[in-house]
């Protein structure tokens, strides 16, 4: 399914240290665009990183901190972000030495722009 | 608590209900015969399950080769709290069914996941295959009860009972 | 153990009306297996709803899970189907300890030593209440000396302050606090205290801890490695947490006007004085 996010995603894709962009049903954990590097396992990173919002999100609202707006996951070998809209979780994979400051920019616009 | 009729389902089906955090799951051949269940209390219960199951998958199965030329290979129903998966597996004994409910602590790309590993697995099994003996009617039902009994500790020739979270 | 907790599942799994669930949740529960131990205390109250042992072992069970409320309400549970029963006046003192409501917990405390005058455990719960009790009152001089009251040892104190300050020099401003948890989301150090003072460390610590469990599970599939850090940023604050040894997580909460970077150096900070305090043999 494209949406008017897919050149967004595609730019993002393209940013340095990048790996993969996905736009993710957050309930189902399913992907519902996406622009990715070849090799990339898109599925497992869309249920596993859509997860992992889900769990951030309802965690922070028991705990009395609020609506979630951005998640990064740092890893030894790379980070995955998440910020979510509507039900929807936007994913980047980015490498370890990836501008995660100027992907945090990026990905908080394009949620702005999101509509489907 | 997961129990099985079959011993070398315990492993695999176990790790994905941890893996996939699902309310329950219940692994049977097409026929209705159960291989292994989690988070079923009732034998009856079971038993429903199985028989449904089995139908279901026999129904889509007809439904994807009209529509598509092919069987379906899996199917979803979303439900207002609950979410359903039924899905096609191989192992060396022939093709299994996995029916899983689960809630808002999994999502279906996570049962999907662990679904594939599932499948890889009962794939890979090393069990003996028995002679083809193919199932009679008359023997069904009590192959069923047999399954059922073992499956829940009422019969002699239970094999396999394990809890597990 | 394990082959004691198989021997009991599956005589439990021969006869499920078998009172050996109260075993087998026991031996779970003693094992860390807890939500396992849940379930088969819920599976055997659903079969005998008015069993006070096995309202007894949830009560135990979730005292581990950090639900002090509905342990309390469960041993409640237990008094009024069994009001002569010891463990339950002692759960709901022990609750009642925890929670800081000292005359309460004194309360059902004495009325286990009544029960029961010989359980040294319940003398030793007794003596802790009044010594807290005493000190909320100003300190004064014990007047329970005749009742074979022990004060606290001296070295339990230190210990017991250093683990709630243990991140205090590195909190100097007060922009953030930070919490040191066990594998089951139990605080082992530090504080979270509310704009009001009130300390919900433990609230925030059960909350949140699950949220390193997703991380982990997504490490084993993705490729990325073992993971470092998590940070969550809410409309309150910026959370962020970075695994310890033996399943552990260290918990950072953060103004939402500190710069990101800051955050991560203070999680770094906090890292390293836990790494030192666990090192230590700190409990």
């Amino acid at each position: 399914m494209k949406t008017n996010l897919t050149p967004i995603l595609s730019a993002l894709t393209r940013q340095r240290g990048v790996r993969g962009s996905l736009l993710v049903d957050e309930t189902d954990g399913v992907i519902i665009d996406a622009t990715m590097h070849v090799g990339m396992k898109g599925p497992a990173f869309a249920a596993l990183a859509a997860s992992l919002y889900r769990k951030a999100r309802l965690s922070a609202e028991a705990a009395g901190l609020g609506g979630v707006t951005f998640v990064r996951l740092r890893a030894t070998e790379g980070h995955v972000c998440t910020a979510g809209k509507n039900e929807m979780v936007l994913v980047i994979v980015a490498d370890v030495h990836a501008n995660i400051g100027l992907i945090r920019m990026e990905m908080l616009k394009a949620l702005e722009r999101l509509t489907i | 608590m997961i129990s099985v009729a079959e011993p070398w389902v315990e492993a695999p089906l176990k790790r994905f209900v941890d893996d996939a955090r699902v309310t329950f799951a219940l692994l049977i051949y097409p026929s209705g015969q159960v291989l292994g269940q989690s988070g079923f209390s009732r034998a009856v219960e079971v038993m429903s399950a199985a028989a449904l199951a089995a139908g279901i998958y026999a129904t889509v199965r007809e439904l994807g080769r009209t529509l598509d030329g092919k069987g379906f290979r899996d199917v979803f129903h979303a439900g207002a709290k609950r979410r359903l998966y039924l899905a096609e597996a191989f192992t060396p004994r022939g093709p299994c069914l996995l029916l899983t409910v689960f809630d808002e602590q999994s999502s279906l790309g996570l049962v999907q996941l662990y679904f594939e590993e599932l499948r890889t697995a009962l794939a890979q099994t090393k069990v003996q295959v028995p002679d083809a003996a193919p199932m009679l009617d008359e023997n069904f039902e009590v192959e069923l009860n047999r399954n059922l009994a073992m499956l829940f500790g009422r019969a002699p020739g239970r094999r396999h009972i394990t809890p597990t979270s | 153990m394990a082959d004691d907790i198989r021997r009991l599942s599956e005589e439990l799994a021969r006869d499920p009306a078998s009172p050996v669930y109260l075993q087998l949740g026991e031996a779970l529960r003693r094992g860390g297996q807890l939500d396992l131990a849940l379930k088969v205390a819920l599976r055997g109250l659903e079969r005998h709803p008015h069993e006070a042992d096995a309202h007894d072992l949830l009560a135990r069970i979730a005292v581990d899970r950090g639900e002090l409320e509905r342990a309390f309400d469960e041993w409640d549970m237990v008094r009024r189907i069994a009001p002569a029963h010891l463990g339950a006046r002692k759960g709901m003192g022990y609750v009642l300890f925890k929670q800081g409501r000292y005359s309460e917990a004194q309360t059902y405390l004495s009325e286990a030593s009544e029960l029961d005058g010989e359980d040294e455990t319940v003398a030793t719960a007794l003596a802790m209440v009044r010594v807290k009790l005493r000190e909320g009152a100003g300190g004064a001089e014990s007047a329970d000396s005749d009742h074979g009251i022990q004060r606290p040892q001296r070295a339990e104190r230190p210990q017991r302050h250093q683990a709630s300050s243990l991140f205090d020099e590195i909190n100097e401003t007060g922009e953030h606090t930070a919490l040191l948890l066990d594998a089951t989301g139990l605080v082992m150090a530090g504080t979270y205290l509310t704009q009001d003072g009130r300390d919900v460390a433990q609230e925030v610590g059960a909350e949140l801890s699950g949220v390193s469990d997703e991380a982990r599970r997504a490490m084993r599939h993705l490729g990325l490695g073992n993971w470092s850090s998590l940070t969550v940023e809410t409309d309150a604050a910026v959370v962020a947490m970075a695994p310890m040894r033996d399943d552990a997580l260290l918990l950072v909460a953060a103004s939402k006007a500190m710069p990101l970077g800051l955050v991560h150096r203070v999680l770094d900070r906090c890292v390293e004085r836990a790494n030192g305090w666990l090192g230590e043999g700190a409990r």
